[in-house]
Protein backbone atom coordinates (compact mmCIF):
# COMPACT_ATOMS: atom_id res chain seq x y z
CA UNK A 1 0.00 0.00 0.00
CA UNK A 2 2.51 2.66 0.73
CA UNK A 3 4.64 1.82 -2.82
CA UNK A 4 1.49 3.04 -4.28
CA UNK A 5 1.33 5.74 -2.53
CA UNK A 6 5.07 6.94 -2.34
CA UNK A 7 5.69 5.91 -6.29
CA UNK A 8 3.59 8.83 -7.84
CA UNK A 9 4.68 11.32 -5.21
CA UNK A 10 8.26 10.97 -6.12
CA UNK A 11 8.09 10.57 -9.79
CA UNK A 12 6.94 13.76 -11.19
CA UNK A 13 7.82 16.14 -8.01
CA UNK A 14 11.21 15.56 -7.46
CA UNK A 15 12.81 16.24 -10.94
CA UNK A 16 10.16 19.13 -11.47
CA UNK A 17 11.73 20.50 -8.34
CA UNK A 18 15.37 20.39 -8.87
CA UNK A 19 14.80 21.99 -12.16
CA UNK A 20 12.35 25.07 -10.59
CA UNK A 21 15.24 25.54 -7.85
CA UNK A 22 17.87 25.93 -10.80
CA UNK A 23 15.63 28.73 -12.22
CA UNK A 24 16.80 32.12 -10.04
CA UNK A 25 20.58 31.13 -10.20
CA UNK A 26 20.33 30.57 -13.90
CA UNK A 27 18.50 34.35 -13.90
CA UNK A 28 20.83 35.84 -12.03
CA UNK A 29 23.86 34.25 -14.64
CA UNK A 30 22.37 35.34 -17.23
CA UNK A 31 21.80 39.03 -15.94
CA UNK A 32 25.50 39.34 -14.84
CA UNK A 33 26.73 37.89 -18.17
CA UNK A 34 24.33 40.09 -20.29
CA UNK A 35 25.53 42.89 -17.76
CA UNK A 36 29.18 42.24 -18.47
CA UNK A 37 27.86 42.13 -22.50
CA UNK A 38 26.18 45.80 -21.68
CA UNK A 39 29.46 47.44 -19.91
CA UNK A 40 31.81 46.24 -22.98
CA UNK A 41 29.48 47.67 -25.86
CA UNK A 42 29.09 50.95 -23.80
CA UNK A 43 31.63 51.79 -21.56
CA UNK A 44 33.99 51.80 -24.38
CA UNK A 45 31.46 54.14 -26.85
CA UNK A 46 30.80 56.30 -24.07
CA UNK A 47 34.39 56.91 -23.60
CA UNK A 48 35.37 56.87 -27.21
CA UNK A 49 32.67 59.57 -27.46
CA UNK A 50 34.47 61.52 -24.80
CA UNK A 51 37.68 61.23 -26.40
CA UNK A 52 38.98 59.22 -22.83
CA UNK A 53 41.81 57.25 -22.99
CA UNK A 54 40.14 53.92 -21.64
CA UNK A 55 41.32 50.28 -22.27
CA UNK A 56 39.27 48.23 -24.08
CA UNK A 57 37.61 45.85 -21.29
CA UNK A 58 36.09 42.32 -22.55
CA UNK A 59 32.96 41.42 -21.37
CA UNK A 60 34.75 38.57 -19.84
CA UNK A 61 36.23 40.47 -17.40
CA UNK A 62 32.94 42.93 -16.73
CA UNK A 63 31.08 39.75 -16.24
CA UNK A 64 33.60 38.16 -13.68
CA UNK A 65 34.25 41.53 -11.83
CA UNK A 66 30.52 42.10 -11.46
CA UNK A 67 30.15 38.52 -9.93
CA UNK A 68 33.02 39.22 -7.27
CA UNK A 69 31.64 42.34 -6.21
CA UNK A 70 28.65 41.07 -5.68
CA UNK A 71 29.76 37.86 -3.85
CA UNK A 72 32.15 39.35 -2.15
CA UNK A 73 29.72 41.86 -0.74
CA UNK A 74 25.92 41.52 -0.29
CA UNK A 75 26.67 38.16 -0.82
CA UNK A 76 25.11 35.22 -3.10
CA UNK A 77 21.47 34.60 -1.57
CA UNK A 78 20.73 31.35 -0.54
CA UNK A 79 18.04 30.96 -3.76
CA UNK A 80 20.18 31.54 -6.00
CA UNK A 81 23.05 29.02 -5.22
CA UNK A 82 21.58 26.04 -6.91
CA UNK A 83 21.15 27.57 -9.95
CA UNK A 84 24.67 29.52 -9.91
CA UNK A 85 26.78 26.12 -9.46
CA UNK A 86 25.41 25.21 -12.85
CA UNK A 87 27.74 27.80 -14.23
CA UNK A 88 30.06 24.34 -14.75
CA UNK A 89 27.34 23.17 -16.79
CA UNK A 90 27.10 25.62 -19.26
CA UNK A 91 30.98 25.19 -19.16
CA UNK A 92 30.54 21.93 -21.07
CA UNK A 93 28.11 22.45 -23.01
CA UNK A 94 29.83 25.94 -24.23
CA UNK A 95 32.91 23.69 -24.67
CA UNK A 96 30.76 21.13 -26.90
CA UNK A 97 29.39 23.64 -28.74
CA UNK A 98 32.78 25.32 -29.48
CA UNK A 99 33.94 22.10 -31.32
CA UNK A 100 32.23 23.81 -34.51
CA UNK A 101 34.83 26.15 -34.90
CA UNK A 102 37.66 23.62 -34.65
CA UNK A 103 38.58 21.51 -37.73
CA UNK A 104 39.69 17.83 -37.03
CA UNK A 105 43.10 18.34 -39.10
CA UNK A 106 43.50 21.04 -36.74
CA UNK A 107 42.43 19.28 -33.77
CA UNK A 108 44.77 16.67 -34.27
CA UNK A 109 47.78 18.91 -34.88
CA UNK A 110 47.28 21.46 -31.79
CA UNK A 111 46.49 18.56 -29.95
CA UNK A 112 49.37 16.08 -30.58
CA UNK A 113 51.50 19.13 -29.52
CA UNK A 114 49.39 19.81 -26.64
CA UNK A 115 49.38 15.86 -25.62
CA UNK A 116 52.53 15.69 -25.40
CA UNK A 117 53.26 19.22 -23.53
CA UNK A 118 50.62 17.94 -21.01
CA UNK A 119 52.22 14.96 -20.28
CA UNK A 120 55.45 16.59 -19.20
CA UNK A 121 53.39 19.03 -17.65
CA UNK A 122 51.41 16.65 -15.67
CA UNK A 123 54.29 14.27 -14.54
CA UNK A 124 56.24 17.71 -13.45
CA UNK A 125 53.31 19.11 -11.16
CA UNK A 126 53.21 15.88 -9.83
CA UNK A 127 56.19 15.22 -8.18
CA UNK A 128 56.57 18.85 -7.20
CA UNK A 129 53.79 19.24 -5.82
CA UNK A 130 54.09 15.87 -4.06
CA UNK A 131 57.73 17.24 -2.82
CA UNK A 132 56.26 20.32 -1.53
CA UNK A 133 53.34 18.62 0.67
CA UNK A 134 56.43 16.53 2.35
CA UNK A 135 58.51 19.98 3.01
CA UNK A 136 55.54 21.96 4.76
CA UNK A 137 54.41 18.45 6.51
CA UNK A 138 50.90 18.38 4.86
CA UNK A 139 48.86 15.39 5.23
CA UNK A 140 49.64 12.85 2.57
CA UNK A 141 46.10 12.45 1.22
CA UNK A 142 46.41 16.46 1.35
CA UNK A 143 49.00 16.51 -0.85
CA UNK A 144 47.62 14.16 -3.39
CA UNK A 145 44.41 16.34 -3.51
CA UNK A 146 46.56 19.18 -4.49
CA UNK A 147 49.02 17.82 -6.52
CA UNK A 148 46.01 16.34 -8.66
CA UNK A 149 44.09 19.55 -8.32
CA UNK A 150 47.27 21.62 -9.64
CA UNK A 151 48.25 18.77 -12.39
CA UNK A 152 45.17 17.94 -14.22
CA UNK A 153 41.73 19.83 -13.54
CA UNK A 154 41.39 21.56 -10.62
CA UNK A 155 38.09 20.85 -8.73
CA UNK A 156 36.31 18.04 -10.68
CA UNK A 157 39.97 16.27 -10.52
CA UNK A 158 40.32 16.76 -6.71
CA UNK A 159 36.45 15.91 -6.34
CA UNK A 160 37.26 12.46 -8.62
CA UNK A 161 40.48 11.78 -6.43
CA UNK A 162 38.15 12.54 -3.08
CA UNK A 163 36.12 9.54 -3.66
CA UNK A 164 38.71 7.19 -5.66
CA UNK A 165 41.48 6.91 -1.89
CA UNK A 166 38.63 7.94 0.57
CA UNK A 167 39.73 11.71 1.12
CA UNK A 168 38.19 13.44 4.38
CA UNK A 169 35.90 16.32 3.65
CA UNK A 170 38.05 18.36 5.05
CA UNK A 171 41.18 17.81 3.14
CA UNK A 172 39.02 18.54 -0.34
CA UNK A 173 37.63 21.51 1.14
CA UNK A 174 41.28 22.52 1.68
CA UNK A 175 42.32 21.41 -1.84
CA UNK A 176 39.49 23.23 -3.97
CA UNK A 177 39.83 26.39 -1.50
CA UNK A 178 43.15 26.91 -2.65
CA UNK A 179 42.82 25.94 -6.14
CA UNK A 180 40.00 28.23 -6.64
CA UNK A 181 41.51 31.41 -4.92
CA UNK A 182 44.63 30.66 -7.04
CA UNK A 183 42.65 30.41 -9.99
CA UNK A 184 40.97 33.60 -9.03
CA UNK A 185 44.35 34.99 -9.46
CA UNK A 186 45.73 33.32 -12.32
CA UNK A 187 42.39 35.04 -14.07
CA UNK A 188 44.05 38.71 -13.38
CA UNK A 189 47.75 37.81 -14.19
CA UNK A 190 48.08 35.74 -16.31
CA UNK A 191 46.93 38.03 -19.41
CA UNK A 192 48.81 40.46 -17.83
CA UNK A 193 51.96 38.27 -17.76
CA UNK A 194 51.34 37.18 -21.55
CA UNK A 195 50.87 41.00 -22.85
CA UNK A 196 54.27 41.96 -21.10
CA UNK A 197 55.97 39.19 -22.68
CA UNK A 198 54.38 40.13 -26.14
CA UNK A 199 53.04 36.19 -26.36
CA UNK A 200 51.35 35.32 -29.65
CA UNK A 201 47.94 33.94 -29.58
CA UNK A 202 49.07 30.62 -30.10
CA UNK A 203 51.85 30.62 -27.16
CA UNK A 204 49.11 32.66 -25.05
CA UNK A 205 46.45 30.12 -25.30
CA UNK A 206 48.92 27.19 -24.95
CA UNK A 207 50.15 28.46 -21.58
CA UNK A 208 46.58 29.39 -20.22
CA UNK A 209 45.27 26.10 -20.74
CA UNK A 210 48.54 24.42 -19.56
CA UNK A 211 48.75 26.13 -16.25
CA UNK A 212 45.63 27.71 -15.25
CA UNK A 213 43.62 25.02 -12.84
CA UNK A 214 39.92 25.01 -13.38
CA UNK A 215 38.77 24.85 -16.84
CA UNK A 216 36.38 27.70 -15.96
CA UNK A 217 39.06 29.92 -15.01
CA UNK A 218 41.41 28.29 -17.51
CA UNK A 219 38.86 29.51 -20.77
CA UNK A 220 38.43 32.85 -18.86
CA UNK A 221 42.22 33.46 -18.73
CA UNK A 222 42.07 32.64 -22.80
CA UNK A 223 39.18 34.43 -23.65
CA UNK A 224 40.92 37.71 -21.79
CA UNK A 225 43.64 37.56 -24.12
CA UNK A 226 41.68 37.38 -27.56
CA UNK A 227 39.28 34.92 -29.44
CA UNK A 228 42.26 32.70 -30.84
CA UNK A 229 43.89 32.61 -27.40
CA UNK A 230 40.59 31.44 -25.50
CA UNK A 231 39.94 28.43 -28.00
CA UNK A 232 42.95 27.06 -27.93
CA UNK A 233 43.64 27.40 -23.96
CA UNK A 234 39.99 25.04 -24.01
CA UNK A 235 41.49 22.74 -26.00
CA UNK A 236 45.12 22.27 -24.27
CA UNK A 237 42.64 22.56 -21.11
CA UNK A 238 40.44 19.89 -23.04
CA UNK A 239 43.36 17.81 -23.42
CA UNK A 240 44.31 17.49 -19.80
CA UNK A 241 40.86 16.93 -18.55
CA UNK A 242 41.09 13.89 -21.04
CA UNK A 243 43.46 12.72 -18.42
CA UNK A 244 42.04 12.47 -15.47
CA UNK A 245 40.99 8.95 -15.31
CA UNK A 246 44.50 8.14 -15.59
CA UNK A 247 45.72 10.29 -13.12
CA UNK A 248 43.16 9.05 -10.61
CA UNK A 249 43.61 5.49 -11.28
CA UNK A 250 46.95 5.94 -10.61
CA UNK A 251 46.42 7.00 -7.14
CA UNK A 252 43.69 4.54 -6.48
CA UNK A 253 45.79 1.77 -6.74
CA UNK A 254 48.76 3.05 -5.06
CA UNK A 255 46.37 4.39 -1.60
CA UNK A 256 44.18 1.02 -2.35
CA UNK A 257 48.27 -0.54 -1.97
CA UNK A 258 48.61 1.47 1.31
CA UNK A 259 45.28 -0.01 2.51
CA UNK A 260 43.94 2.79 2.91
CA UNK A 261 41.40 2.91 0.20
CA UNK A 262 38.89 0.47 -1.40
CA UNK A 263 40.93 -1.25 -4.42
CA UNK A 264 39.89 -0.66 -8.28
CA UNK A 265 37.92 -3.62 -9.71
CA UNK A 266 37.59 -2.96 -13.21
CA UNK A 267 40.01 -0.95 -14.59
CA UNK A 268 37.83 0.13 -18.11
CA UNK A 269 34.59 0.80 -16.51
CA UNK A 270 36.87 2.78 -14.00
CA UNK A 271 38.10 4.90 -16.76
CA UNK A 272 34.76 5.24 -18.39
CA UNK A 273 33.39 6.53 -15.64
CA UNK A 274 36.10 8.91 -14.55
CA UNK A 275 36.50 10.43 -18.32
CA UNK A 276 34.88 13.44 -19.09
CA UNK A 277 32.56 13.00 -21.35
CA UNK A 278 32.28 16.78 -22.56
CA UNK A 279 35.82 15.97 -24.38
CA UNK A 280 34.00 13.50 -26.45
CA UNK A 281 31.36 15.58 -27.34
CA UNK A 282 33.65 18.14 -28.33
CA UNK A 283 35.38 15.90 -30.83
CA UNK A 284 32.16 14.68 -31.93
CA UNK A 285 30.72 18.09 -33.14
CA UNK A 286 34.35 18.87 -34.27
CA UNK A 287 33.87 15.74 -36.82
CA UNK A 288 30.84 16.85 -37.94
CA UNK A 289 31.75 20.47 -38.70
CA UNK A 290 35.03 19.19 -40.81
CA UNK A 291 32.87 16.73 -42.98
CA UNK A 292 30.15 20.02 -43.39
CA UNK A 293 27.23 18.52 -41.60
CA UNK A 294 26.82 22.50 -40.31
CA UNK A 295 26.61 25.14 -43.38
CA UNK A 296 28.77 28.27 -42.85
CA UNK A 297 25.94 30.34 -40.66
CA UNK A 298 25.39 27.12 -38.83
CA UNK A 299 29.25 27.01 -37.70
CA UNK A 300 28.26 30.71 -37.07
CA UNK A 301 25.35 30.33 -35.10
CA UNK A 302 26.55 27.23 -33.10
CA UNK A 303 29.42 29.87 -32.14
CA UNK A 304 27.57 32.38 -30.83
CA UNK A 305 25.29 29.60 -28.83
CA UNK A 306 28.88 28.60 -27.58
CA UNK A 307 29.39 32.13 -26.27
CA UNK A 308 26.35 32.74 -24.45
CA UNK A 309 26.77 29.46 -22.82
CA UNK A 310 30.45 31.02 -21.54
CA UNK A 311 29.15 34.33 -20.43
CA UNK A 312 27.29 32.42 -18.36
CA UNK A 313 29.88 30.72 -16.83
CA UNK A 314 31.87 33.98 -16.64
CA UNK A 315 28.89 35.40 -14.42
CA UNK A 316 29.65 31.93 -12.56
CA UNK A 317 33.46 32.40 -11.86
CA UNK A 318 32.53 35.68 -10.17
CA UNK A 319 29.58 34.51 -8.07
CA UNK A 320 31.11 31.62 -6.69
CA UNK A 321 34.45 33.28 -5.52
CA UNK A 322 34.19 34.78 -2.23
CA UNK A 323 37.57 35.80 -0.09
CA UNK A 324 36.17 35.63 3.06
CA UNK A 325 35.47 31.97 2.95
CA UNK A 326 38.37 30.84 1.73
CA UNK A 327 40.71 32.62 4.22
CA UNK A 328 38.39 30.43 6.71
CA UNK A 329 39.95 27.26 4.95
CA UNK A 330 43.73 28.08 6.40
CA UNK A 331 47.35 29.04 5.14
CA UNK A 332 49.38 26.57 4.64
CA UNK A 333 47.67 24.96 2.09
CA UNK A 334 46.97 27.77 0.44
CA UNK A 335 50.91 28.34 0.81
CA UNK A 336 51.75 24.88 -0.81
CA UNK A 337 49.89 25.86 -3.79
CA UNK A 338 50.90 29.36 -3.93
CA UNK A 339 54.08 28.08 -4.37
CA UNK A 340 53.30 25.33 -6.98
CA UNK A 341 51.85 27.26 -9.13
CA UNK A 342 53.80 29.85 -9.43
CA UNK A 343 56.73 27.79 -9.91
CA UNK A 344 53.84 25.17 -12.55
CA UNK A 345 53.16 28.71 -14.49
CA UNK A 346 56.96 29.30 -14.78
CA UNK A 347 57.34 25.62 -15.79
CA UNK A 348 54.96 25.50 -17.94
CA UNK A 349 56.03 29.12 -19.65
CA UNK A 350 58.94 27.75 -20.35
CA UNK A 351 57.63 24.13 -22.03
CA UNK A 352 55.63 27.15 -24.49
CA UNK A 353 58.88 28.90 -25.01
CA UNK A 354 60.43 25.53 -26.17
CA UNK A 355 57.52 24.72 -28.32
CA UNK A 356 57.20 27.86 -30.02
CA UNK A 357 61.03 27.96 -30.74
CA UNK A 358 61.07 24.22 -32.02
CA UNK A 359 57.63 25.09 -34.23
CA UNK A 360 58.55 28.55 -34.82
CA UNK A 361 55.15 29.85 -33.32
CA UNK B 1 5.31 -2.79 -9.57
CA UNK B 2 5.21 -1.38 -13.25
CA UNK B 3 5.37 1.66 -12.17
CA UNK B 4 7.84 1.28 -9.19
CA UNK B 5 9.82 -0.02 -12.49
CA UNK B 6 9.38 3.29 -13.74
CA UNK B 7 10.22 5.52 -11.13
CA UNK B 8 13.05 3.52 -10.91
CA UNK B 9 14.54 4.43 -14.71
CA UNK B 10 13.37 7.72 -14.38
CA UNK B 11 15.37 8.08 -11.20
CA UNK B 12 18.62 6.72 -13.24
CA UNK B 13 17.86 8.93 -16.18
CA UNK B 14 17.91 11.77 -14.22
CA UNK B 15 21.19 10.67 -12.04
CA UNK B 16 23.42 10.97 -15.59
CA UNK B 17 26.43 12.98 -14.68
CA UNK B 18 26.65 16.80 -15.17
CA UNK B 19 29.15 15.79 -17.81
CA UNK B 20 26.71 14.11 -20.20
CA UNK B 21 23.60 16.54 -19.47
CA UNK B 22 25.31 18.74 -20.98
CA UNK B 23 26.27 16.93 -24.10
CA UNK B 24 22.83 15.69 -24.65
CA UNK B 25 21.72 19.58 -24.35
CA UNK B 26 24.75 20.97 -26.71
CA UNK B 27 23.54 17.96 -29.62
CA UNK B 28 20.01 18.69 -29.32
CA UNK B 29 21.06 22.54 -29.68
CA UNK B 30 23.20 21.12 -32.45
CA UNK B 31 20.41 19.30 -34.06
CA UNK B 32 17.88 22.60 -33.66
CA UNK B 33 20.18 24.56 -35.85
CA UNK B 34 20.94 21.93 -38.55
CA UNK B 35 17.41 21.41 -39.01
CA UNK B 36 16.80 25.27 -38.95
CA UNK B 37 14.61 25.46 -35.69
CA UNK B 38 17.45 28.06 -34.82
CA UNK B 39 18.24 30.36 -38.20
CA UNK B 40 20.19 33.13 -36.50
CA UNK B 41 21.62 33.20 -32.81
CA UNK B 42 22.88 36.46 -32.40
CA UNK B 43 25.63 38.20 -30.45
Amino acid sequence: MADVVTVPQVRPVQPALRFLRVIPGVLLLAAVGYAGKLLEQNVGAYAKAHHWTFPNIEYVLWAIVLGLVISNTVGVPEIFRTGVATYEFWLKAGIVLLGARFLLGDILKLGGVSLVLVAIEIVGSLAFMTFLGRLFKLKPKLTTLLAVGSAVCGVSAIIATKGAIEADDEDSSFSIAAILALGALALFTFPVIGHFLHLSDRAYGLWAGLGVDNTAEATAAGALYSDAAGKLAVLVKSTRNAMIGFVVLGYAIYWAGKGQAQSVGNKAAFLWQKFPKFVLGFLVISVLATYHFFNKDQVGALANLSRWAFLLTFAGVGLRTNFGEMRKQGLRPFAVGAIGEVVIAGFTLALVYGAAKIFGW
Amino acid sequence: MSAEVEAKKTGSLWKLSLDTWAVLLAFLLALLVRTGVFKHIPW
